[in-house]
């Protein structure tokens, strides 16, 4: 019975230590990996002005698609934080600060992270998906046997186009929550609108304004980046391309969350210089 | 325009159906007793064993910044941030520890299923499935969705905890708090109820994901564009699917 409970443990314990040892390893080189995809295609931007149709093209395949699902889930985005918000308020009869806490959180923070999220589902999964399935049957293979740099003419126009057509989503996705909050606020919580939009100016100062956007361009540069290599790096066929799509999701809601964290860290130190204690 | 705000709502009906025929599919088998207990245990280690280190470093990451944010917000409305652990560990709680783990499990998971399904319609697995009198309901689905349901609440509740970790770790080294103070202020808001009802929503969410899954990736076309389609409009589907559903839930929990 010892014994065995020696081998149990040890078979835990060697096998955990592991996968553990395989999965850091492969972590850190998915990042090194996706780092040289960024350099070669940002040299490649910078060295060669991609064709402006083709990147119009995209936007309108990646962009005004997605604009549907963006909206709904910006509007319950707003008003899911406005209950919530609501909820912790009301116990203190602070509900004067609704309208203004609400909206400074979900634009500072939730907002962008959760509309990112669904959008790294409907954007990054399509174009990975898209370059996985171009890589499986052999159609990137043949792009460079016709002499023409895929990099250069497949992914920098997509790149471009994600990261612009992201960019916009989310910020037509924050204005959405403001007026989602303002909704469910004055339909279901019984607050005045004028109550409600008096403290938003007062409490949203332009910093939070530009954290919202200047988060929402990373996460844009984020979605891009990751979705554009997943689907390059593709291998093995269909299963392959089902593989590229969930480890381009998970690894893009991943860096987002990290990249929240880091702006919001930097943002802190950098802005009070411009702005003083008037945020 | 119009097509595809009616394709959208066949798609929801049809889900629906999909979810239906799983419940009456779980409860014949159960009152049969004949219940594939091991396809269970197989699919909990896929999905949940799996996911836990993801999990950690995401919900440790959104934790640090909740209490980044609201003390900013505390220290401009009220001069002193002695709430701030009571008000982050509530909203973690009852929101963004259910939403944030059951929208990366929706990649994961969601993802994952519907390109396996659609991977054996690719390789005519389900037609052989078919040809040996094997309900693919009952041997595939079935199977991942109690596995799902299961993972999605002990991972919330994982990532529960993890959150208030990180939540000490960041207000003990940028705030100034000791761990007495966090966990007393904390404690002075959240309710046992909470961490309830957000198990009751990950609950939710765990059934959506793979019902979801199941019919993009049954339906797919067998090519491997197919499969690229079926596991997007998957992750597309289930995440504006758990907004949906989480709004209608913090709805019905918090504001009637």
């Amino acid at each position: 019975m010892t014994q065995f409970l020696k081998e149990a443990a040890e078979f835990v314990v060697v096998g955990s230590y592991r996968w553990l040892k395989h999965s850091t390893i492969a972590a850190f080189t998915e990042v090194g990996d996706t780092a040289l995809f960024a350099g070669r295609v940002f040299r490649s931007l910078l060295t060669a002005a991609p064709n402006p149709i083709e990147i119009v093209e995209q936007m309108y395949v990646v962009g005004v698609r997605s604009l549907p699902t963006t909206l709904i889930s910006g509007a319950f985005v707003g008003a899911i934080m406005a209950i919530q918000i609501n909820m912790q308020l009301r116990d203190f009869g602070a509900q004067g600060y609704l309208g203004g806490l609400s909206t400074s959180v979900t634009l500072r923070n939730v907002g962008p992270v959760l509309i990112a999220f669904i959008l790294s589902g409907k954007v990054g999964a399509f174009t990975s998906a898209e370059l996985g399935t171009m890589r499986v049957t052999d159609q990137i293979d043949a792009l460079r046997c016709l002499g023409m740099d895929p990099i250069r003419f497949l992914i920098v126009p997509r790149l471009v186009a994600v990261i612009l057509s992201s960019f916009m989503l989310l910020i037509v996705g924050l204005i959405v929550t403001v007026i989602g909050g303002i909704f469910i606020s004055v339909t279901y919580l019984g607050v005045n609108p004028e109550y409600y939009a008096r403290n938003i100016p007062s409490i949203v100062g332009w910093g939070s304004v530009a954290i919202g956007v200047f988060k929402s361009f990373w996460f844009g540069v984020v979605i891009a980046v990751l979705a554009c290599h997943r689907g390059f790096a593709t291998q093995g066929g269909a299963a392959g391309v089902g593989r590229g799509v969930r480890q381009a999701a998970v690894s893009t809601l991943v860096c987002i969350v990290a990249f929240d964290f880091l702006i919001s860290g930097l943002m802190s130190l950098v802005l009070p210089l411009f702005a003083g204690d008037s945020l | 325009m119009i097509d595809s705000v009616i394709r959208t709502f066949s798609d929801v009906g049809k889900i629906a159906l999909v979810l239906r025929t799983v419940v009456v599919t779980v409860l014949r088998e159960l009152s049969r007793g004949k219940f594939r207990l091991w396809l269970v245990i197989e699919q909990m280690f896929a999905m949940g064993l799996q996911s836990i280190p993801v999990l950690v470093v995401a919900v440790t990451f959104v934790s640090l910044m909740m209490v980044m944010e609201l003390s900013f917000h505390m220290r401009m409305l009220l001069g002193q941030d002695s709430l701030v652990p009571a008000f982050s560990t509530l909203l973690m709680l009852r929101e963004l520890a259910p939403v944030v783990t059951c929208l990366l499990l929706a990649s994961k998971i969601g993802a994952g299923i519907s390109a396996e399904f659609a991977t054996m319609r690719v390789t005519e697995q389900l037609d052989a499935l078919d040809q040996l009198g094997i309900d693919p309901i009952s041997y595939l689905v079935v199977p991942r969705w109690i596995a799902s349901v299961v993972c999605c609440v002990g991972l919330t509740v994982i990532s529960v905890l993890v959150s208030i970790v990180g939540g000490i770790l960041m207000a003990a080294s940028a705030l100034g708090y000791t761990w007495e103070q966090y966990f007393h202020s904390m404690l002075f808001l959240s309710r046992f109820s909470d961490l309830m009802a957000s198990a009751g929503k990950a609950a939710c969410f765990g059934t959506l994901i793979p019902v979801v899954a199941t019919y993009y990736g049954f339906r797919a076309v067998p090519t491997s564009e197919g499969v690229g389609n079926a596991a997007t409009s998957a992750v597309v589907m289930s995440s504006v699917g758990i907004i949906t559903v989480d709004f209608l839930l913090t709805y019905l929990f918090y504001a009637v």
